[in-house]
C-alpha cells in the first residue's frame, strides 16, 4: 500500500509547511517542460474536483488550443461535506503552488489565479503566506480570488467566468483560454513531476456517522470499509455511504464497503469518487428525508439561468417533500422515475445531471423505503 | 394509385403540420406565463414544446416532398424553395415557403442557442408569430380542403387556441420567475470590483 504522500511532513494540526521544509523535504520544483504532459497521461492522475477527467488529456487540449491560458487552481470547495481541499490549502500549500507553477510552466502562462472559497480563511492566509515566500518571478504570475460560497461556483467553467468577468455563474459563451484544475490535482502534478510515477494515493472526506469524520491521505486501491476503520469504525450500524458527495450516488453500505476507493474503476461501475466524500448514512436515519433535504439545497443551488433546471429541479425536490412530508404516495413516486429522465441532459452546465443521478441512486438504493415512507416530520440532512 | 397517395399524403402532412404548429405555439406561449401546476410543472410543457416542434418540421418536410415528387402537381424543387416562384397559385404557395423557411431558421437556431446567446435567440424566436400566421394563410389560400367542414373546424380551433393563448400572454404582462430567480441568484456570485 502506498504511504500518505501529499500529507507527508509535519505534523498537520501545527500549521502551514514552510517553503524551506517543504523544498528540503521534496527537493526543488523540476523545470520539465512539456515532457510532464506525458508523465500525467502515463500516471493516469485523472481530476480530483469531481469530473475525474484525465489530466493529461486536459493538458495536451490545452496545450493545443494556445495562447496564453489562465491557470485556475480551483479551491472552491462548494461540496457541503467536503473538507479536503481546504485541509491540503492550510496545510500544503506549497503542493498545489507548485503544481499551479508547473502547470503554468508547461503551458506557457503568465497568470496563475488561486480561486479559493470566499468562508475558507485560514486555507486563503497559508496559500496568501505560501506565495508570499516563493521567488519573486512565481509570485508576481499570482492572484488570489474569493470564490462565492454557492454550489455551482465550483464548476470549472463558472471558475473561468469568475476570474475573467467578476461573476462565477456557469456559461455558455465561449470561455477564456484557461486550465482550471482542482487544488488537490495540482498536488499530484507537484509529486508525479518529482518522481515521475503515480502517487498512488487519494484525499477522502469521511462524514456522517463514523467515530472520526475529517480528511483522510488513502491508497486509491484500499476499500471504503478501511476508510471507515482509519476513521474510526461507524458509530452505530450503517445502512448506506453517499460516495462522491451530492453529485455522487448512494451506494448500499454492503456493497460499498468492498469497493475500492480508484477514481478509474469506480467510472468502471457506473459510480464517482467525486469530490471524495464518503458519508455514512446510519441505519436509524431515514434515507427518504436525507435526499429530499439534499434534493432541496441542489434545487436552490440552481443559478436559475435554464428552465429545465430551475423548474425541473424544484418539481422533483417537491415532489421528494411530499414522500418525505405526508408519506409515500403511487403518483409522486411514478413523477419522480419519468420526471428525473426529462430533467438530465436539459442545462447549459452539468448541476441538473448531477442533481438527478443522486436522485436516481436514491430510488435504485432505497426502493421500499420510498414505497413505504410513511409520514414523519423531516430530519436534518446527512 | 400512388398519385393519389401522394396527393392525399400532401393534404393530410399538411393539416396534421398546422395542428401541431399551433400546439407548439400555445405550449410556448404556456412556458411564457410561467403556467404550471403540481401534477403539470412548467419544464414538462418546454420539453414538449420542443419535441413536438421537431415533429412538426418532420411532417413539414412530407408535405413538402410528396408535394413535389406528385408528377400531377409538376411543381419543381426551386418552388419549395424560392418563394412565389411557383406557376401554381403564386402568392399561397409562396407564403407557404416563407412559412417553413422562416420555422426552419427558428428550429435551427434553437438547438445552436448556446452559440448564439439568449438575446439574439430571442429575437429570432419572436418569428414565430409572422411564420405561424403566414402559414395559416397559406393553408387557407391554397388548400384543397378549405371548404370542407372538417378543415374549417380544425383551423378555427387552431386559431382560437392561438389567438387565446397569445391574447392572454400580452393581456397577463410579464411575469417571469425564472427572470426573478436569476437575477437574486446572479447578485450572490457576482464579485465585479467597483470602480
Amino acid at each position: 500500500m502506498n504511504e500518505p504522500r501529499l500529507l507527508a511532513g509535519r505534523d498537520l494540526r501545527s500549521g502551514a509547511e514552510t517553503y524551506a521544509e517543504h523544498v528540503s523535504r521534496l527537493g526543488p520544483l523540476p523545470r520539465r517542460g512539456a515532457v510532464l504532459i506525458d508523465l500525467l497521461t502515463a500516471s493516469g492522475l485523472t481530476g480530483r474536483g469531481g469530473a475525474a477527467f484525465p489530466v493529461g488529456l486536459k493538458w495536451r487540449g490545452t496545450a493545443r488550443a494556445g495562447g496564453s491560458p489562465v491557470i485556475v487552481a480551483n479551491g472552491a470547495e462548494g461540496e457541503p461535506h467536503s473538507k479536503k481541499d481546504r485541509l491540503l490549502m492550510s496545510a500544503r500549500p506549497h503542493l498545489v503552488l507548485d503544481g499551479a507553477f508547473l502547470a503554468a510552466h508547461v503551458l506557457r502562462s503568465r497568470q496563475v489565479v488561486l480561486y479559493i472559497g470566499e468562508h475558507h480563511q485560514m486555507a486563503r492566509a497559508a496559500m496568501e503566506r505560501a506565495v508570499a515566500e516563493r521567488p519573486p518571478h512565481e509570485r508576481d504570475l499570482v492572484r488570489v480570488f474569493s470564490a462565492p460560497a454557492r454550489y455551482v461556483a465550483g464548476d470549472s467553467n463558472a471558475a473561468v467566468h469568475a476570474v475573467t468577468a467578476g461573476i462565477a455563474l456557469p456559461t455558455t459563451l465561449k470561455p477564456a483560454p484557461a486550465l482550471v484544475q482542482n487544488v488537490e490535482t495540482l498536488a499530484h502534478v507537484a509529486l508525479i513531476a518529482r518522481t515521475g510515477h503515480a502517487t498512488g494515493t487519494v484525499l477522502v472526506t469521511a462524514a456522517g456517522s463514523v467515530a472520526h469524520p475529517g480528511v483522510l491521505e488513502v491508497d486509491t486501491r484500499s476499500t471504503v470499509a478501511s476508510v471507515v476503520a482509519s476513521a474510526g469504525g461507524v458509530t452505530e450500524p450503517a445502512r448506506a455511504v453517499l460516495l462522491g458527495g451530492y453529485f455522487g450516488a448512494w451506494v448500499d453500505y454492503d456493497r460499498a464497503s468492498e469497493l475500492q476507493l480508484d477514481p478509474t474503476a469506480l467510472k468502471d461501475r457506473g459510480l464517482t469518487l467525486g469530490c471524495g466524500v464518503i458519508g455514512l448514512l446510519a441505519s436509524s436515519r431515514c434515507p427518504v428525508c436525507e435526499t429530499a433535504g439534499i434534493m432541496r439545497y441542489l434545487a436552490g443551488e440552481s443559478s436559475a439561468q435554464c428552465g429545465p433546471c430551475f423548474f425541473g429541479l424544484r418539481a422533483l425536490a417537491d415532489a421528494c417533500s411530499r414522500v418525505a412530508n405526508q408519506g409515500a404516495n403511487a403518483q409522486d413516486l411514478g413523477r419522480l422515475e419519468r420526471w428525473a429522465s426529462e430533467v438530465a441532459g436539459r442545462g447549459g452546465c452539468r448541476h441538473p445531471d448531477g442533481a438527478v443521478m443522486f436522485l436516481q441512486s436514491a430510488l435504485r438504493t432505497f426502493p421500499s423505503d420510498f414505497a413505504h415512507h410513511s409520514a414523519h416530520t423531516a430530519r436534518r440532512t446527512a | 394509385m400512388p398519385n393519389t397517395v401522394l396527393w392525399y399524403t400532401t393534404r393530410g402532412a399538411g393539416a396534421v403540420s398546422m395542428v401541431l404548429l399551433s400546439a407548439v405555439v400555445v405550449l410556448g406561449i404556456i412556458g411564457t406565463v410561467r403556467a404550471q401546476s403540481p401534477r403539470w410543472p412548467l419544464f414538462l410543457t418546454t420539453g414538449l414544446h420542443r419535441n413536438i416542434a421537431l415533429t412538426t418540421l418532420v411532417f413539414l418536410v412530407l408535405h413538402i416532398v410528396t408535394a413535389v415528387i406528385d408528377p400531377f402537381t409538376n411543381l419543381g424543387w426551386l418552388a419549395a424553395v424560392v418563394p412565389f416562384s411557383s406557376y401554381y397559385r403564386t402568392l399561397w404557395l409562396g407564403l407557404g415557403v416563407i412559412a417553413f423557411e422562416l420555422l426552419v431558421a427558428i428550429v435551427v437556431t434553437s438547438l445552436v442557442r448556446g452559440v448564439l446567446g439568449q438575446k439574439t435567440w430571442r429575437a429570432i424566436h419572436w418569428l414565430t408569430y409572422a411564420a405561424w400566421p403566414i402559414g395559416i394563410a397559406h393553408g387557407l389560400g391554397t388548400g384543397t380542403d378549405v371548404w370542407s367542414a372538417w378543415f374549417m373546424v380544425l383551423t378555427a380551433v387552431c386559431i382560437a387556441a392561438v389567438v387565446g393563448a397569445a391574447g392572454y400572454r400580452f393581456l397577463a404582462g410579464p411575469f417571469d420567475p425564472l427572470t426573478t430567480a436569476h437575477t437574486a441568484f446572479r447578485g450572490s456570485v457576482d464579485r465585479r470590483e467597483m470602480p
